[in-house]
């Protein structure tokens, strides 16, 4: 509890939290290139990654922290193999354009 | 020693298992040795067990073992256990020992059969499953062997499966003993809503709690069980047409073990039988009716195997006869004799079979008495047991059958002067058989078809020497009891099974005296009709509806085709004409069609573009967040 008392409230850190991860959002939403749209994935994980912390540090407890950096450890891992796919692209020439990928499309 | 009775049951296991998984690894001949090895084995755990409990005291022979526990659901348990006692002990010893007689026989029957291997793997399993049926611990694994049973009596009937008699055989045999294990699996469900359990010593410690409706049902669906798999009357249709099968299966299956096993039902159940007495009765009548009806039947077959099938339902009747009325001991008896003669006759009849390149119509054959010295002697043998002549085995068993009827009021002699009548039957189709197969002169198909194989022309050692023994066992085996005289096997069922009947030895000496002269009777008038050269052989008196009635088998067949077959297929047409046309042929095809529109229409939504998919996944979270607040 003496922890939570040094600082601001918790709801400022949750509003920077839902700023980042807001802003993330956004970034994956518009944007084209997917470098981009990657590293607006890895603003909107440590956006949670904040929330997480504040709580933490909110109730006095360690299990956030644990959490969040298993968060980073997937991050890592999944920046690897979305960066190794974007290479993939480039190297089969396929231009670097979320939009043009629609195979799916029904 | 317990483990003699696990290594009984798990042995054929083990080899149904290998032949089917060696594959063509195995010769066809290891198949062969395979099989009648494990179920000699078998025969082994058989006699240990035997030994162990003939080391205890009369009062301390009944053993359980439980594996593990297999079903448990609620309150109820049952365990997959063995049970080791007096009864099943018996039952054991004869099916294995039979088994592994008839298997051995198989190695010579089959030899150069396309599907050998196939074969040993389903005799194995068959084996297996009788043995589960007798040891099982509780009424649920023997009904498990009840089915399982009935599933290799299915294969091995429809084991020539390029003949259409033979598939269609083994789809009959099924359907009808499907009906038997219906009735037995509602007794079940009964007995576990009104007993919670299904272990033997449960069920009969609690049974005389039950109303006297429930325990009337439970008897009767047993007794629909025990009917179906004895093919007595009125689920008998299918044993005839069951000789389909290769001669050594009628010869395990459709004789010495399985058809009896309705008749080791009623005595393992029969705490359960005594407190229905009119169920009890019912059996008997059912016997009777059956014996006499078969014995009929058998008077006018020209199918050698049909013959001994048809004597078998009689037998068989016999034996029901004698569990329903209370003679626990003597039914079974006549269980175990019959077993060896009754093989002993589907095993001669298969060398001659075998010896006349598969011709089983007796009308073509004659005088084989000459070619093939041994297997008349062996038939003989096997023909005056099954008539019951002194000393053979079938007159120690079948009279005391007899005389146990005499014990009971007026409906027993009823069924007295029925069994007598049976065994007139039984002397006059059984040696007007052996006298037009073995009697008189060559037929003109003999001469053209015998063939002399190997050795002395009646088949390779295999069969011969396993013929032989059941040979020698029909003509001591029923030496076992002499009930007037000694009677140990009474004595050893005591425990399991205790008689409610106990004739005197007057009411024995009588009914072995009169069925001895009827079927000696039965025999002098086959002799006078068959027993002299074809062209001397004066026309049989006959009515010609009653002839034409007893070759369409009393037209069992016929009414249940009427009753059952008709109306099915009448009712699946009409509903085929009224439904399922107009209904579901035309409109299926629009419902087709709409649905494909529908899918079309739906299929716009995949834009496959991520970013849409990530916004809809977004806001419907944003959705739901905003619900989760604003409910809260």
């Amino acid at each position: 509890m003496a922890l939570a008392m040094l600082g601001p409230e918790v709801s400022w850190y949750l509003g920077v939290a839902a700023f980042l991860f807001a802003t993330g959002a956004f970034g994956v939403l518009i944007r084209r290139s997917p470098l981009i749209v990657l590293l607006s994935l890895e603003i909107m994980l440590n956006g949670g990654n904040l929330a997480l912390i504040a709580f933490s540090r909110h109730y006095g407890h360690g299990d956030g922290q644990i959490f969040a950096i298993s968060v980073m450890a997937v991050a890592a891992s999944e920046v690897v193999v979305g960066l190794g796919l974007i290479v993939a692209m480039s190297r089969k020439r396929i231009a670097l354009d979320v939009d043009k990928l629609n195979v799916l499309r029904g | 020693m317990i483990w003699g009775a696990w290594l009984c049951l798990v042995s054929p296991l083990a080899a149904a298992a290998l032949i089917t998984l060696g594959g063509n690894r195995l010769s066809r001949r290891g198949a062969g040795y395979l099989a009648t090895f494990a179920t000699f084995v078998a025969f082994v755990g058989a006699v240990i067990s035997f030994a162990t409990l003939l080391s205890h005291d009369g009062g301390d022979r009944s053993h359980v073992s439980t594996a593990w526990t297999w079903i448990g659901a609620g309150s109820y348990h049952s365990g997959f256990s063995i049970l080791v006692d007096p009864l099943s002990v018996m039952m054991m010893l004869i099916v294995s020992g039979v088994g592994s007689l008839i298997v051995g026989y198989s190695i010579g029957y089959m030899d150069g059969d396309d599907e050998e291997r196939r074969y040993f793997a389903y005799m194995a399993l068959f084996v297996f499953s009788m043995l589960l049926l007798v040891q099982g611990g509780n009424l649920v694994l023997l009904l498990a062997g009840w089915g399982m049973v009935g599933l290799s009596s299915y294969l091995l009937i429809g084991f020539w499966h390029e003949r259409p008699s033979a598939v269609a055989a083994a789809k009959k045999a099924f359907v009808m003993n499907a009906i038997g294990d219906a009735t037995m699996a509602l007794a079940l469900f009964l007995l576990i809503q009104k007993t919670g359990s299904l272990d033997f010593g449960d069920v009969f410690a609690r049974q005389g709690f039950l109303g006297g409706w429930a325990i009337n049902l439970i008897a009767l669906g047993l007794l629909g069980g025990a009917v179906a798999k004895s093919a007595q009357l009125p689920l008998q249709t299918w044993l005839p047409d069951a000789m389909e099968g290769p001669t050594p299966v009628s010869a395990l299956i459709h004789a010495a073990t399985m058809v009896t096993a309705g008749v080791y039902l009623i005595v393992r159940t029969h705490p359960i039988f005594e407190q229905a007495p009119k169920i009890e009765d019912l059996a008997a009548g059912l016997g009777a009716a059956t014996l006499l009806m078969a014995g009929l039947i058998a008077l006018v077959q020209t199918d050698i195997k049909r013959v001994i099938a048809y004597s078998t339902m009689s037998q068989i009747g016999y034996m029901f006869l004698g569990a329903g009325l209370g003679a626990y001991a003597n039914g079974m008896f006549h269980l175990m004799t019959h077993a060896f003669f009754k093989a002993l006759l589907f095993m001669a009849a298969g060398i001659v079979i075998h010896a006349l390149a598969g011709e089983q119509d007796i009308r073509k054959m004659g005088g084989l008495g000459k070619l093939m010295p041994f297997t008349r002697w062996c038939f003989l043998i096997g023909s005056l047991a099954l008539v019951g002549i002194f000393p053979f085995a079938g007159f120690f068993s079948k009279d005391s059958i007899l005389a146990a009827a005499m014990d009971r009021g007026w409906y027993g002699y009823v069924l007295w002067a029925a069994g007598l009548a049976g065994t007139l039957l039984t002397g006059l189709y059984t040696f007007r058989m052996y006298f037009v197969v073995f009697g008189g002169d060559r037929s003109a198909f003999v001469r053209e078809h015998f063939h002399h194989g190997e050795g002395h022309g009646e088949g390779p050692f295999s069969m011969t020497a396993t013929v032989a023994i059941l040979a020698a066992l029909a003509l001591v085996g029923g030496w076992i009891q002499w009930a007037p005289l000694w009677h140990p096997v009474t004595t050893w069922l005591d425990p399991v099974a205790r008689p409610i009947v106990e004739p005197a030895n007057w009411m024995e000496w009588t009914s072995s005296g009169v069925a001895l002269a009827l079927g000696l009777v039965g025999i002098l008038l086959a002799r006078a009709f068959y027993g002299v050269p074809v062209r001397r052989r004066r026309p049989v008196p006959r009515v010609a509806a009653v002839q034409r009635a007893l070759e369409h088998k009393l037209y069992f067949d016929e009414a249940y085709d009427l009753a059952f077959y008709r109306p099915a297929v009448a009712v699946a047409h009409a509903l085929g004409r009224f439904l399922e046309r107009p209904l579901i042929l035309r409109t299926s095809g629009e419902v087709a069609e709409g649905s494909v529109d529908v899918a079309r229409g739906f299929s716009r939504l995949q834009t496959g573009l991520v970013r849409t998919y990530a916004l809809a996944i977004a806001s419907s979270l944003a959705v739901i967040a905003v619900v989760f607040v604003a409910v809260r």
